[in-house]
């Protein structure tokens, strides 16, 4: 017995000789997780838009650069013609899903979508939620969906207590609380509430000053859906008199006939000059395009006088998703059909709205960051993007997410990149 | 002048004549012969299974009902017409196994685990999906209200013999009080077609009661009993022996520790496998996240082992592995050689079939027009088992337009939009 476990310490200290000697050179040898080779890197926070490698070690960007050697890597992936651009933020989307039956909105309802399923297959790594809670509900979306995804999910903060379970529940100013709603951006979840929402109101302005109140007290911004008034109210007071410089105007290429002032004139088809002057004055201007907030005889003209929206977003829910929204890949592209260049579309949907929302440690590939990246591939092509209004136009380019990462995993592969090629001999193995 | 002159030289019986002929026009062409056409598909390449068409014609659809099947429909009188030239136009498709009971709760029960049916079936072609089980007799009626009633697309059921389905947050269904044949039986006799089957998965235990039970429900409703996996203690040869003709087997080309594979260590199906596949027990893909491994279906595929239904087995961890849709699980039968023909009609009529709903997975004149557009792309793709082994294929199927009851739920390129007019 004695002369066993001598036998055995003895293996054991022999072992751990050999491991000691080995351990620093396969770690030398391998040390970056996962390598991104050859791809076509856009980051526009680093100005980066060339070929160029990126090395990824413990779900964090390790080094961008130019042919970083494939040895040192575990594992590589081949991203030649490739698009390598930090994870898409999707600036708007509704992902309170659940199943209260008194809401008749996307708050707790089937009406909201579950983030995973929208956003890997998209390039999107990062959604925020535009409100569908407020600070009444939002304990119960963070323990059903946020805690639970694999997207990572921040939120704006709706005015109103109870988010948006009704247009009806939504005028009610006697719940919109600009205190309650900064305590629980500052105090209780300052990582994960990244601004506050108003949105359907049906009276005067009340709605967005409050919500400016509470991201005066919270320091975050403001976002707001503008246009159920009956008239419409002036956007331009909203713009230059109510919001803030950083705060968000969503639906910027909404045309709908009453209720809601568009940006670009109806008549003379020419974007109103004080949108200028707001986005100049720091107001952001968010695409969110939605079931019904999306028209190319808004978004056409303006793109051609020089307006360009600051983020890009889907405004992802039941009614948007299945029409001429689709996913974030979808709106990205429609905006390259109406000629905006690529760099242009990623710089809108990363580091644009990372900036917005205050979160400069996403959008970008800076050697530290989380290592969240999208690979896409541009398909050439004879594709139809529509409005909402079902009017059509056509583009050549589509852009395809190829490969997902968040926090250094892989969480999506379309054309399986990363796998190994599959052999006869691996039957039973 | 002139027609009092004409109504003079007409004696009254032609008048009346007259009149009755251009009465009988006019009814006809209001009702039958020139009936409204709602859509017009043009062109496309029709793939029924059922009615055994497989060239190029045109669909008609009008009150949300395939109105004509034909070549050359002429154009002059539809509302819409769609130019499907260089597509394939199929019933829409059937997915066989889903999970489509979401809500807020962890697991798969009103859960996060369950994808909401409308978020990836029009997109993928679907207008069809078949819950396998997730619920039971006594949470049935909440999914249906919850959303079967509230879907767009069709949502149909196995009914899980456990009681409350797949309930606990690990998938694994608890003891062996909780089912009852009668109750189950009434569930299925009180929503004819919509419940299609009893079904069982996820039981650890070692007594058949529950899956005796399962096809004792499913031989009283005169319905398919749906096998999933999870059964440890059951051999895959006394589960197929068990099972009737017409019964399903999912996840059919699984290769996991806790159920036996259907192809040997030597590359050969079973012979067991092979005779229930001649009995008439029919296998689902069931792709899932740990359910479809090459190297059992390219040798099954191979040697005559072919799946009867292109489930995906739909939920949280499966969408973004290999699975991801059900084209891209049809597509990776394109790559592994079966014919564009073969596939539509194991996601069209053939699972329809399955499931005892004949109006499904055609295009017959007067069925609902739920009817899909697909495209086959070329170029250079792969696809991921659930072991992450890689095939390659130069063709893929995408859904480019999906029609659920004569309505357009999913138009990719906006083939039927109009033009942007600056």
């Amino acid at each position: 017995m004695i002369t066993r476990n001598y036998i055995w310490s003895a293996c054991w200290v022999f072992a751990t000789m050999v491991l000691l000697i080995v351990q620093p050179v396969s770690a030398v040898s391998q040390e970056i997780d996962l390598l991104l080779k050859g791809g076509h890197v856009i980051d526009p926070k680093n100005k980066i838009d060339s070929k160029m490698d990126v090395a990824i070690v413990a779900g964090k960007i390790f080094r961008i650069g130019v042919d970083i050697p494939a040895n040192l890597a575990k594992k590589t992936i081949d991203a030649n013609g490739l698009f390598v651009v930090p994870g898409i933020i999707d600036m708007h989307v509704h992902v309170f899903s659940g199943t209260d039956p008194g809401s008749t909105s996307v708050g707790n309802s089937a009406r909201s979508q579950q983030a995973d399923a929208f956003s890997f297959r998209s390039g999107v790594t990062t959604v925020v939620d535009a409100g569908s809670s407020g600070w009444r509900n939002f304990p119960l979306f963070k323990a059903q969906t946020i805690d639970k995804s694999q997207t990572r999910v921040l939120a704006f903060l709706n005015v109103v207590g109870n988010g948006m379970i009704g247009r009806f529940q939504e005028q009610d100013v006697n719940d919109m609380n600009p205190v309650m709603n900064a305590h629980m951006i500052n105090r209780l979840y300052p990582n994960i509430l990244v601004g506050v929402k108003s949105a359907h109101y049906w009276g005067d302005f009340v709605s967005v000053d409050k919500a400016v109140q509470s991201g005066q007290l919270a320091n975050v911004p403001v976002i707001v859906d503008f246009g159920e008034h009956e008239p419409a109210n002036s956007i331009e007071a909203l713009f230059m008199k109510h919001l803030r410089p950083g705060d968000i105007f969503t639906h910027t290429f909404s045309e709908i006939s009453s209720g809601r002032e568009s940006i670009v004139d109806e008549a003379s088809r020419k974007v109103k000059p004080f949108v200028f002057a707001a986005q100049n004055r720091g107001i952001i201007f968010d695409v969110g395009h939605g079931g019904g907030a999306f028209a190319f005889s808004q978004a056409m003209p303006a793109l051609k006088q020089g307006f360009m929206p600051n983020t890009i977003s889907t405004d992802l829910h039941d009614l948007s998703m299945n029409g001429a929204m689709k996913d974030m890949a979808n709106v990205m592209s429609k905006f390259i059909a109406m000629g905006m260049s690529v760099q242009d579309v990623i710089l809108r949907s990363t580091w644009n709205p990372a900036n917005v929302i205050k979160r400069p440690d996403l959008g970008h590939l800076s050697v530290g960051a989380e290592a969240d990246i999208a690979i896409f591939s541009l398909k050439k092509g004879n594709f139809g993007f529509i409005d909402v209004r079902r009017s059509r136009i056509t583009g050549n380019e589509r852009l395809e997410a190829e490969l997902t990462i968040r926090a250094g995993r892989i969480v999506w592969d379309l054309n399986g990149i990363s796998g190994a090629a599959w052999t006869p001999s691996l039957i039973n193995n | 002048m002139m027609y009092s002159k004409m109504n003079k030289m007409w004696s009254p019986f032609v008048r009346r004549a007259l009149a009755t002929l251009v009465l009988v026009l006019l009814i006809g062409y209001t009702t039958g012969y020139a009936q409204t056409i709602d859509i017009l598909i043009k062109n496309g390449h029709v793939i029924d299974a059922k009615n055994g068409l497989n060239s190029r014609m045109d669909v008609a659809i009008s009150g949300g009902k395939i109105f004509k099947v034909a070549a050359n429909i002429p154009s002059e009188g539809a509302k819409k017409v769609i130019d499907a030239t260089g597509l394939y136009v199929s019933p829409g498709l059937i997915n066989m196994h889903t999970h489509v009971f979401a809500g807020g709760n962890t697991g798969f029960v009103e859960g996060t685990s369950s994808q909401l049916p409308d978020a990836f079936g029009p997109r993928s072609g679907i207008t069809t999906v078949v819950d396998a089980g997730t619920s039971g007799w006594k949470n049935f009626p909440q999914f249906k209200s919850q959303v079967i009633d509230k879907s767009s697309t069709r949502v149909l059921a196995f009914l899980n013999i456990f009681e409350s389905g797949l309930v606990s947050g690990n998938a694994t269904e608890p003891d062996l009080k909780s089912f009852d044949v009668q109750a189950t039986v009434d569930a299925v006799k009180a929503n004819p077609g919509i419940i299609v089957g009893t079904r069982i998965g996820h039981y650890s235990g070692k007594d058949w009661a529950p899956f005796d039970r399962a096809i004792e429900a499913a031989q009283v409703a005169n319905v398919p009993f749906f096998v999933e996996c999870h059964l440890p203690q059951y051999t895959l040869e006394d589960q197929l022996k068990r099972m009737r003709p017409g019964d399903i087997i999912t996840h059919a080309y699984e290769n996991v520790r806790e159920r036996m594979s259907v192809i040997d260590e030597q590359g050969k199906i079973r012979p067991f496998v092979k005779e229930a596949q001649a009995r008439g027990i029919l296998f689902d893909v069931g792709h899932g996240g740990a359910g479809f491994w090459f190297n059992q279906a390219i040798p099954a595929f191979k040697q005559g082992l072919l799946p009867n239904s292109f489930g995906t087995d739909e939920h949280r961890t499966s969408m973004n592995s290999g699975m991801k849709t059900i084209l891209n699980v049809m597509s990776k039968y394109l790559a592994m050689g079966m014919s564009i023909q073969e596939i539509i009609a194991r996601g069209t009529w053939k699972p329809a079939l399955s499931i005892k709903r004949p109006d499904l997975g055609n295009l017959s004149e007067g069925s609902e027009a739920d009817v899909t557009l697909l495209k086959v792309l070329s170029g250079n793709f792969g696809f991921v088992d659930s072991g992450n082994n890689r095939i390659e294929g130069d063709k893929k199927l995408e859904a480019e337009m999906t029609i659920r009851g004569g309505r357009i739920i999913w138009d990719l390129n906006g083939l039927g939009a109009n033009k942007f007019n600056q």
